[in-house]
């Protein structure tokens, strides 16, 4: 409890907010809600959202290699965090009584 | 983490998980700590990959392959304004077999004449520049795709220079 870890969105999520390699993915996510990936965690998910066209590779800058989301990545993105706030503000509604 | 234990970590992936991410992955394994949750994570993810292996998607294509550098704008551009002009002499053509049983030229450089010339020099600096970035980068695919850029320019020339259009 306490950090949120879905690998897949959290990694949408950073890179919502322009491309990024996967170190500086970790960083951002570390950052953004406090879970720090592991490197295969982090390219576990990369691997699955390449796969299903959320994200694509960018030219490498030396060895590394930059990440962008795509506009089906976006709408992903944008759909689960809705579902997302919609079930905060319930859960939330539900504590307020209390 | 040390190169070595990184280029050691990465070795337990499969061959077609490495070929793919391998060395953009060591990079990062380099960058970060090589404290033990790191190696269990890294460890974890070679077996998941070996049991489970990613297929489909990037896992199938080089992302420096002809495919994937035809489909850049600078690459296939230039193609599709050849094809135009292609498309565009062959119709003037069939239209005036089909209108007067012969091939119709004009004394005055019509205005089809005028987007011929338009496109078959603005791909040129297009041509350039995917040359420029490319032939470095990923020489083999370029060369084809250089090839190509030609063969669709000088396919749309051919007929303009042997039937004297």
């Amino acid at each position: 409890m306490g950090h949120y870890s879905d690998p897949p969105l959290l990694v949408l999520a950073s890179l919502a907010s322009g491309p990024k390699h996967g170190h500086a993915m970790i960083e951002d996510i570390a950052r953004l809600c406090g879970s720090r990936l592991g490197p295969g965690t982090l390219y576990g998910a990369i691997a699955r959202l390449e796969q299903q066209g959320w994200i694509e590779p960018l030219e490498p800058e030396e060895r590394r290699r930059p990440y962008r989301i795509t506009a089906a990545g976006l709408r992903v993105l944008r759909a689960k965090l809705t579902t997302l706030h919609q079930f905060t503000t319930a859960g939330l509604g539900r504590l307020e009584p209390l | 983490m040390r190169p070595w234990l990184a280029r050691m970590v990465t070795r337990l992936y499969p061959p077609r998980w490495r070929q793919r991410y391998g060395e953009e992955f060591e990079a990062m394994l380099e960058l970060g700590p090589g404290d033990l949750g790191t190696l269990l994570d890294s460890v974890g993810s070679a077996v998941r990959e070996h049991i489970f292996p990613t297929r489909g998607g990037s896992m199938e294509r080089d992302p420096n392959s002809f495919g994937a550098v035809m489909r850049r704008p600078s690459a296939y551009l230039p193609v599709a304004m050849s094809l135009v002009c292609l498309v565009m002499v062959l119709g003037g053509i069939g239209v005036g077999l089909a209108q007067g049983g012969q091939i119709m030229r004009d004394k005055d450089e019509g205005s089809m004449a005028h987007i011929f010339q338009i496109l078959m020099t603005v791909q040129m600096p297009i041509v350039l520049f995917f040359a420029v970035k490319w032939l470095r980068r990923a020489p083999r695919p370029a060369l084809g795709v250089l090839a190509l850029q030609a063969g669709a320019w000088l396919a749309s020339c051919a007929p303009v220079y042997f039937l004297h259009l």
